[in-house]
């Protein structure tokens, strides 16, 4: 039959155009409308990167003043402090203003108040050319004339005074005319008089513009040229440091990676339930691009959605943090200094992932063929690509490259090569174990003794592996990553000599009676020096509420280990054990065994061989100049060279951990049977609670004035800390991959859960596939990242069995190993349940 | 009554749709299905063609390849006198939103859209302005009998309901041929015989129907009735069309 075309239909056009697009769009977020409760995970992880991002960068950036110098110099260039004591105190100030230009003066006087929180009545222009960060007014007025004064909130408390009322301090009744405050140094309490209206002051300080710091500079030696008594300092220059707020974006980056990841996870599902009305809306003429944006219009209202409510939590938690954090900072924290840049790149970031997640997911379900779609049938399991022999060798070329790495690290001059190194056996060996997961899950074998259950969920795992394998690639990798760092932390700490331990705790506080701990040979301060400092040390440990400041001795002695080869050193300072010291924490003379030379807290340090307890000279070659040098070759170990070969020493737990805290102690008996020489090293303070920012400020400030240091908790994280924190983030991390795998594999088998149901399986049915298909990808996924772990780790640390073994946390191997699964199981048990139809048919009317 | 494109004896008419030889083969070896083979098949402007048949006999694979949704293993489609093999999926999305119209068995409307949008969906896709295929889809919807549930929901419709909003998008705009993979089957006899009711005058307006049923009954509506079996045509009626010619096996060549 001959057949004409009386009117061909005229398909030319594009595909729809900006019409076609707001139409899918809007669908897409009527969509997102409807089963927002379904994202609800997503939701839940954008909008808390967005939240602790926000609150994150607010902390990072208020914490420190925007410029530290602000606290002492205020906007000043220079500042001299002349001593009360000066006989030429009036004569000198002018001198100091005559030459160097217009200067603010500030009169201090110590006022007693009866409790060990000092004050000063201060006298100074309130509107100086300076001191605009170091003064700042609350309520009422600067004080204007004689008799009149401007109280801080505390001092003002503490007296019972009040805006009007009257304040009697230093024999003068003055009349309370505002309350006042150093805005960048909150600890610091005073009462702010008129210039001129402090007599006897005890410490002038004067703070000078640029002139006169260019002045003193080129004077030379830090002193004002015809002004002897006075004491010149400089701010400190600003170092180019990274911004806080961008360390703060990179770690958002790095949990967005993550978040991605879930999201991609949690949109394929969308997209799973969302495939009949796709498959519908390509029939009616839907391009391929049409049907992409479907999803990824709901991908970027789910971004959009997580952004808004995660800005809106973090500014929330922001503004209520705030005064908290203006009291642990000792400094007025203004809410609206945000770094809105990295605010608004944090709410894009946060955008873009969700967007870029939902990308793959809308390619791989517009790619399903119409007639699959239409009928609600996935697209069927893809072939698996032979990637076992590629993963074996990219794999074994990581662990080679991790071997050369180590290797390279231990050689000087090449930790950039290393650092390569490194990185590419890293990148290697997560490649090699993505491409070899799909084989490992092909080896899951499903006896026929199995409950049905369980062999249902072992063979679609293999059905299904092409995606089952990324959802074991992904798990492996977080488990991997977190029994990396368990390994790596563990042969960081693997020699108890050189111990990178955890530092001070927070409640503690050392202050060293010298100014710089570890650093080159200073002079020590004179004895009244001393006995002053400790009288002050003592009044800082009781404003700190601690009971004491417990004396640290130095006997000058030090441990090593003579090996084959070269010896290990012993790091930190081995104190004396002092009767005080040892009651500080608990340990009494009867817990010491007679004879012993060391106590210590260090797991295995007591059973080391070949250990030496050194002092004096021992070891140290006198060179020209009376300079010093540790000899290359060591003497031979005696008692009269400084020596003790095998040190009898203990293991006492009672003794804190920590590099700084004495966690290695040299008992009196050892002092005085080798006569060695004590000195007073420092103070030891352990307070009630942890010190605040205020407490630290404080600190440091009475350290700078009486040239001590002082030591607190530095934030290093010790190896059980890094171990159960990276176990806690490993879980977390294959859980939420494994939650999103596993309900996308499901849906992919909801017509054989349909099937079942019809067959007479119950709930528990499904629950138990559930449960098996969690807990097996846990269990491979936790097998595999651990060996793989183990493998790169030993190739790294080229480490012995025996060594990694020993210090590897094991506690955190069988949480990895039996926890993961266990819980994976159970929130996959608790989870699996819901009818089937609703899985396997997709809402469409 | 004289349709569009039909005329007495059926010469020199236009087909809309067209199939020659068309087969198709699912799997591979052994597990290789034949679901159609060498079906020969046209359906002229205004006619309406009912395809019948056991299940697995071939049918649903015949609307779907007519569709353009599926390819065959070998043969030719035309629509319209296009050639549908080789044609770039872009220029099958727009004769997909142009010349062929879909009614499938359960509605598949989208969610989220109501009546209105849905019906009005092909001809946004498309690009028409808003408005003017908002008039349209209520247009169709009108013509339907529905008009009065534009603004519904699907989930707020009855079967019935669901069906005259899936029509009205499968025939608004200029469709030219209408295929429906038992447009019937979820609904009552009722809403069953007013549904073809409706096709029916959407083929007296010129467009080509291609209907797959089961229902004997329903297809007497049809111009003509193909029966599948085993992927081939075993046989077609002619007219005039009936139910009392299907019953009759001496009608059956």
């Amino acid at each position: 039959m001959s057949t004409v075309l009386r009117d061909p239909p005229d398909l030319a056009g594009d595909a729809g155009g900006i019409v076609a697009r707001r139409a899918v769009a809007r669908w897409g977020w009527r969509l997102f409308r409807r089963e927002w409760r379904q994202q609800l995970l997503v939701l839940g992880l954008l909008t808390v990167a967005v939240a602790a991002t926000i609150w994150g960068v607010g902390v990072v950036t208020n914490t420190q003043l925007s410029n530290p110098n602000y606290a002492t110099f205020g906007t000043a260039a220079a500042q001299v402090t002349l001593p009360g004591s000066d006989p030429h105190l009036a004569a000198d100030i002018a001198t100091i203003q005559a030459r160097w230009g217009p200067a603010d003066v500030i009169e201090n006087k110590d006022i007693t108040t009866g409790t060990t929180q000092s004050v000063y009545l201060r006298a100074e222009n309130p509107h100086g050319h300076f001191n605009s960060p170091l003064l700042g007014l609350v309520s009422g007025r600067y004080p204007a004339g004689p008799g009149q004064v401007a109280l801080t909130s505390q001092v003002a408390a503490l007296y019972g005074a009040h805006v009007g009322g009257t304040w009697r301090a230093a024999g003068t009744a003055w009349r309370v005319t505002g309350i006042a405050a150093d805005p960048s140094n909150l600890a610091d309490e005073f009462a702010l008089a008129s210039p001129g209206q402090v007599t006897h002051p005890s410490q002038v300080v004067m703070l000078l513009g640029s002139a006169a710091a260019q002045q003193a500079i080129s004077g030379g030696n830090g002193t004002l040229p015809g002004v002897p008594a006075a004491t010149l300092s400089f701010p400190t220059g600003q170092s180019g440091r990274v911004s806080p707020a961008t360390v703060i974006l990179l770690v958002e980056v790095l949990g967005l990676v993550f978040i991605g990841l879930v999201s991609v996870a949690g949109f394929s599902v969308m997209a799973q339930r969302r495939l009949r009305a796709l498959g519908m809306l390509s029939a009616i003429g839907a391009t391929e691009r049409n049907l992409r944006l479907v999803m990824i219009v709901n991908g970027l209202a789910v971004g959009v959605a997580g952004a808004l409510a995660g800005a809106a939590a973090g500014f929330a938690a922001w503004f209520a943090y705030v005064p908290a954090l203006q009291q642990a900072a000792g400094h007025v924290v203004d809410a609206a200094n945000l770094p809105w840049w990295a605010i608004a790149l944090g709410v894009v970031f946060a955008v873009a992932t969700s967007v870029l997640a939902s990308r793959r997911p809308a390619k791989t379900m517009a790619a399903v063929p119409v007639v699959a779609a239409l009928s609600g049938r996935p697209a069927p399991p893809k072939a698996v690509h032979r990637s076992a022999l590629p993963g074996v060798i990219v794999f074994a070329a990581g662990v080679v490259c991790l071997a050369t790495a180590g290797g390279l690290a231990g050689a000087s001059g090449n930790g950039g090569s290393a650092a390569l190194h490194l990185v590419g056996g890293l990148a290697a060996v997560i490649i090699g174990i993505v491409l070899l997961a799909p084989l490992a899950i092909s080896m899951l074998r499903a006896s026929s003794w199995l409950p049905v259950a369980i062999r249902i969920a072992l063979r679609d795992l293999v059905r299904y592996r092409a995606r089952s394998g990324a959802a074991l690639a992904a798990t492996t990798f977080a488990v991997f990553l977190a029994m990396g760092i368990c390994v790596v932390a563990s042969v960081q700490f693997e020699n108890v000599l050189s111990w990178t331990g955890p530092n001070l705790s927070s409640s503690q506080l050392i202050v060293y009676a010298q100014p710089e701990q570890g650093g080159p040979p200073v002079a020590s301060l004179s004895s009244t020096q001393l006995a002053e400092v400790s009288r002050r040390v003592s009044s800082l440990a009781a404003s700190l509420h601690a009971r004491s400041a417990v004396p640290l001795e130095s006997a000058g002695a030090t441990l090593h280990q003579v090996g084959a080869q070269a010896h290990k050193d012993f790091t930190g300072t081995a104190y004396v054990a002092t009767p005080q010291l040892l009651a500080t924490y608990g340990i009494t003379a009867g817990q010491i065994a007679p004879g012993t030379d060391v106590l210590t807290m260090r797991p295995g340090m007591a059973s080391l061989p070949h250990m030496e307890l050194a002092w004096g000279n021992y070891g140290i070659q006198q060179g020209p100049g009376g300079q010093g040098h540790k000899d290359s070759v060591l003497p031979s170990c005696t008692v009269s060279s400084g020596c003790l070969t095998s040190p009898r020493m203990q293991t006492v737990s009672g003794l804190p951990s920590g590099t700084s805290a004495p966690n290695t102690v040299i008992t009196e008996y050892t002092v005085t049977k080798y006569r060695l020489q004590t000195q007073l090293g420092g103070w030891l303070i352990q307070a009630p609670a942890p010190l605040t920012a205020a407490q630290i400020s404080a600190a440091r400030q009475f350290a700078r004035t009486y040239g001590a240091t002082v030591e607190t908790e530095s934030g290093s994280l010790g190896p059980g800390e890094i171990a159960d924190g990276a176990t806690a983030l490993g879980i977390v991390i294959a859980l939420s991959v494994l939650a999103m795998s596993v309900g996308l594999i499901r849906s992919e088998t909801a017509q054989d859960l349909r099937t079942l149901t019809a067959t007479g399986a119950s709930g528990t049915t499904r629950r138990t596939i559930t449960a098996a298909t969690a807990a097996a990808l846990g269990l491979l996924g936790a097998v595999l990242g651990m060996a793989g772990a183990v493998i790169a780790g030993l190739a790294w640390a080229r480490s012995s069995l025996s060594v990694m073994f020993g210090d590897v946390p094991l506690t955190d191997v069988l949480i990895l190993l039996i926890g993961l699964p266990l819980i994976a199981a159970v929130a996959g048990w608790l989870l699996a349940g819901r009818e089937p139809p609703l899985i396997a048919r997709q809402p469409i009317e | 009554m004289s349709r569009p494109g039909l005329d007495g004896d059926g010469q020199g008419v236009v087909s809309v749709l067209e199939l020659r030889g068309v087969s198709k083969t699912y799997g591979q070896e052994p597990a290789r299905v034949r679901a159609l083979g060498g079906v020969d098949l046209s359906v002229r402007a205004g006619e309406m063609v009912a395809v019948m048949g056991p299940s697995g006999s071939g049918k649903s694979t015949l609307l779907t390849i007519a569709g353009s949704l599926e390819e065959p293993t070998s043969g030719e489609v035309l629509v319209c006198g296009m050639a549908l093999a080789g044609m770039p999926r872009g220029r099958k999305a727009r004769l997909r939103r142009r010349v062929i119209g879909y009614v499938f068995q359960d509605f598949n409307l989208l969610p989220g859209l109501t009546a209105a949008e849905n019906a009005a969906l092909p001809l946004e896709l498309d690009g028409v302005a808003v408005p003017k295929a908002r008039a349209a889809g209520l247009a169709a919807l009108e013509a339907l009998g529905v008009a009065g549930q534009a603004g519904r929901f699907p989930d707020q419709l009855s079967g019935g309901e669901r069906q005259r909003v899936a029509i009205a998008r499968a025939v608004v705009g200029d469709r030219r041929l209408l295929l429906a993979d038992e447009p019937s089957g979820a609904l009552d006899s009722v809403n069953a015989d007013e549904v073809m009711r409706l096709l029916h005058e959407a083929c007296q307006r010129g467009v080509a129907t291609l209907v797959v049923t089961h229902d004997a009954q329903l297809a007497a509506w049809a111009d003509r009735v193909v029966v599948l079996r085993d992927g081939r045509v075993s046989g077609q009626t002619t007219r005039p069309p009936g139910p009392e010619s299907l019953l009759t096996p001496g009608e059956i060549r």
